[in-house]
């Protein structure tokens, strides 16, 4: 949850309805709900007397609604958008009248059934019969409704059997049933569903949506419908108001605000990044139709490695293999799978994915290479490489030391004939977002990586190996917690030339790499691919392997997660400002890192820098 | 379609009545629900408290009452009624938590309905007293006939203090425990098993402060002594039980839209 979530108004579109002359029948006027923080933890006469004492008793104001106004007419579905805790469930209680708004008011016109919570008053002791009676009297309906209602309630509820069971020897399924069933015995004014429909199996959620469809056509009943659900909202409402925390966002037509709710809802960022992406969105001269993007995934983060393992080379005779998590490993993978020319597949722990072993079979690579500290792996899951491919000749790099473990790669990587221009990289273990944007750099300079030991330290041989190999010096780090001067200073004493790369924001460092590396191809004659690859940072198990699939084609990576409104406004930034020189976004994961809707949103965002505007922030 | 949302609900206190009566069903049903004897122990658990506690203070105490058997059930059971309300009625905030958050209903219904739980379990109690009393072979009076003004009273400053100890429950869950002791110190205070003569002249006159004194006092007079209560003593029952209910219902009426904060 953010500190400052943004509670910018989009506005009320509701021009297009006409429906001023209709009946309203819920009014929301100007609501606020205010509950107290501190005297609802003050449940016992001890800490009363404490705190009158100490004269804490004005408590810490929670609002969990905030000015909210809207009206819903006769014949609405009306559909209350927002994340958890936003507020939706106060909305719905305060119209229910179960809450009493602190400020404002709200008024309702005709009888309410509320399918809040199903179930609420019914007792596991006593028999469906029985709670039958009991809940239809706690929900207002007369003896004699009951009765003449008794048949079709246990018809719907599916329970003739088990009538006098007691409702504890039933499924929750059966209650939720009931419940329903009860509730929706009579034919309200105004029916409140909030999201009962995920109780139940799949037949009854069905018959749930009927019942509420016949409620909604044969008898014009005003529907306020809850859920986390755009697609059902979409489908079963025409108006909706989406609320995000405590404020109202947007009020209009159920389409619109699911759109934009899908675009921007739950997300964290600031009110800019979100104007910039709404005037994205909003846009309509271009349409992305997909011809600028490519997608690199599979159903897993594995698939995802072997899709970019096969795309890299069609067929290796040798394979590198990585720990699924180790990040330094698979940024040391980048310079091993340059001069190996092989593809970096990832393994967990304990285990080798089904996906990585289908591809290994498919391929019998003539060599394997296990890059790792072996006490990261499960005993006897390296040995299994060497027994299953007896033909392959398997070579483990191992070292508890990532240090001495980057040493060893490079020895490694010399003997098997590597090349190596004048620059090496010196980072620290758990660096990953900013190597990875450094990997096509990496790639083309043909730079080694290696790490220190500690902040302030750099093993001997690990420096030898460097001051006498290499001229220049890369380091990536920060120097107040990552890598301290001191471990540079020997390398400038030893007359090498010292750069630092420095990135405290990921999106920020994101794009000041980028465009330093651009300048350094400039300089060294170097052309950059014109495909940028697309990847979240946050969820990050898709990219392990995509330093060395950027570092091949040579493209910038370029980081957008949807959860942060920020990274995706500074990515559409760096697209629509370098849009000239990008012809294809590739996305790296499937749709749960980034939705098809941000896919879009990312492609017309490069279309309308192709255009020659950058999107005006609204 | 319009006959039909008309006629599913009744508006006002028939609703309520019925949720009342609803829930006092589902109370009673549970309350025996399993039991071999069912509802047959209120009339048992009455009697066996009067044999115990006759045998006790009998051996123990030389308390020279007519009847004291008799003297002690009268006692017993419209204290317990007054007690049992009390604590039932506390808890019915609290119990009806997931109702009162989920659905619209009148908070009061709650503690009032525990009240008449209550009263409906007396009526069986009452069976018990009659047991006793035709034991002892003692010929009912027509001052029997003040039995509903006293049970009024009673009604009265139960719901009361019911209502009074609901709402506060919500807030202090504290005065739950409390009250249990409470109740245990106005019984021995209350002259249930003992003569009013081993008092001591303090104590007679704090007595003339405690309702269940006075109520307790009119309940053997009409059954047990057959003496008609004097006009002073009706209207002393009748001022303290409705002032304990108008403070019971002005307290809850002002808190009740907090419950939910706190439930």
């Amino acid at each position: 949850m953010t500190d400052n979530p943004n509670k910018l108004f989009l506005g009320v579109h509701l021009e297009d309805f006409h429906d001023d002359d209709k009946e309203v029948m819920v009014d929301v006027d100007h609501v606020s709900m205010i509950f107290n923080m501190a005297s609802e933890r003050m449940s016992s006469l001890k800490e009363y007397a404490i705190a009158l004492a100490r004269r804490e008793l004005r408590f810490k104001e929670f609002r969990a609604l905030n000015d909210v106004t809207f009206q819903v007419k006769r014949g609405d579905v009306f559909g209350v958008l927002g994340t958890n805790g936003s507020g939706k469930s106060t909305i719905l209680k305060i119209i229910a009248g179960v809450l009493d708004p602190s400020e404002g008011s709200c008024t309702t016109k005709g009888n309410i059934a509320p399918l809040i919570e199903l179930g609420a008053g019914f007792d596991m002791d006593l028999t469906a019969r029985e709670n039958i009676y009991l809940n239809g009297a706690l929900l207002g309906y007369t003896k004699d409704f009951i009765e003449s209602h008794f048949d079709d309630i246990v018809q719907f509820a599916e329970i003739e059997k088990f009538l006098d069971m007691p409702l504890k020897n039933y499924s929750s399924g059966m209650v939720a049933r009931i419940a329903f069933a009860v509730a929706t015995a009579t034919i309200p004014d105004i029916l409140i569903v909030d999201e009962v429909l995920s109780v139940g199996d799949f037949m009854f959620q069905q018959k749930c949506e009927r019942r509420i469809n016949s409620l909604i056509k044969d008898h014009q009943v005003t529907v306020l419908f809850v859920s986390h659900d755009t697609n059902q909202i979409e489908r079963l409402c025409n108006k909706a108001i989406w609320i995000e925390k405590s404020h109202v966002r947007m009020i209009g037509a159920a389409h619109d605000v699911c759109e934009t709710y899908r675009m921007i809802g739950g997300r964290e960022g600031s009110p800019e990044s979100e104007a910039h992406m709404l005037a994205v969105e909003n846009d309509g001269s271009v349409v992305p139709l997909g011809e600028l993007t490519d997608v690199v995934a599979g159903d897993s983060r594995y698939g995802t490695a072997i899709d970019m393992a096969r795309r890299m080379h069609p067929q290796p005779d040798k394979v590198i293999i990585v720990r699924d998590d180790s990040r330094a490993d698979n940024m040391l993978g980048i310079e091993l799978s340059r001069i190996l020319e092989a593809p970096l597949l990832p393994i967990a722990a304990d285990l080798v994915p089904d996906a990585v072993l289908d591809y290994l079979n498919q391929l019998q690579p003539s060599e394997i290479i296990i890059l790792g500290s072996s006490n990261e792996f499960r005993r006897g899951i390296l040995d299994s490489f060497a027994l299953r491919y007896a033909d392959a000749k398997v070579t483990i790099l191992e070292d508890e030391r990532k240090d001495l473990l980057a040493l060893k790669a490079y020895r490694y990587a010399t003997e098997q004939g590597g090349a190596w221009g004048r620059t090496a990289f010196l980072s620290y273990k758990e660096c990953f977002e900013d190597l990875l944007v450094l990997s096509p750099y990496m790639y083309a300079i043909e730079a080694p990586l290696f790490f220190v030991e500690t902040q302030h330290t750099v093993d001997a041989p690990v420096r030898e190996a460097i001051v006498d190999n290499f001229d220049r010096l890369i380091a990536v780090g920060n120097d107040h917690t990552e890598i301290f001067e001191d471990c540079l200073d020997p390398f400038r004493e030893a007359g090498m030339e010292v750069l630092r790369l420095v990135g405290n924001d990921v999106y920020h460092a994101n794009r000041l790499l980028n465009e330093w590396m651009v300048d350094e191809y400039h300089k060294l004659g170097i052309a950059p691919s014109r495909s940028v690859a697309v990847s979240a940072s946050l969820q990050r198990e898709h990219a392990f392997t995509l330093g060395s699939y950027a570092g091949l084609r040579n493209m910038l990576v370029l980081y957008a997660d949807p959860v942060d409104l920020d990274s995706i406004a500074a990515a559409i930034d760096y697209l629509q400002t370098y849009a000239d020189d990008i012809d294809e976004l590739v996305f790296i994961g499937n749709d749960q890192v980034l939705s098809s809707h941000d896919r879009q949103l990312l492609e017309k965002a490069l279309l309308i820098g192709k255009a020659g505007r950058k999107s005006a922030i609204a | 379609m319009q006959e039909q949302t008309e006629s599913f609900s009744k508006p006002g206190w028939q609703r309520d009545w019925f949720i009342v009566r609803s829930l006092v069903k589902k109370d009673f049903k549970l309350k025996y629900r399993g039991s071999v004897l069912g509802c047959l122990w209120s009339v048992l658990t009455p009697l066996l408290m009067m044999c115990v506690l006759t045998a006790v203070f009998s051996a123990f105490f030389k308390f020279e009452i007519e009847y004291y058997p008799i003297y002690l059930i009268l006692g017993n059971v419209l204290f317990s009624l007054m007690g049992d309300s009390t604590t039932s009625a506390m808890n019915s905030i609290l119990d009806s938590a997931s109702l009162i958050k989920k659905i619209r209903i009148k908070k009061i219904i709650f503690p009032l309905e525990r009240v008449l739980f209550q009263f409906v379990n007396f009526l069986f109690s009452l069976l018990a007293v009659v047991m006793v009393i035709a034991f002892f072979q003692i010929a009912p009076t027509a001052n029997i006939l003040f039995l509903p003004l006293l049970l009024f009273y009673v009604a009265l400053l139960s719901a009361g203090l019911g209502m009074m100890l609901a709402a506060l429950a919500v807030f202090f869950t504290d005065i739950v425990q409390l009250w249990k002791v409470i109740i245990l110190a106005w019984t021995y205070a209350t002259p249930i098993f003992y003569p009013v003569s081993i008092l001591p002249d303090w104590m007679l006159v704090a007595e003339e402060f405690n309702p269940m004194y006075h109520m307790i006092t009119y309940f053997r007079e009409i059954v047990l002594w057959g003496q008609t209560p004097s006009l002073t003593e009706n209207l002393i029952c009748l001022g303290m039980g409705a002032l304990t209910f108008i403070a019971g219902y002005l307290v809850f009426n002002k808190t009740q839209s907090k419950f939910i904060l706190h439930v």
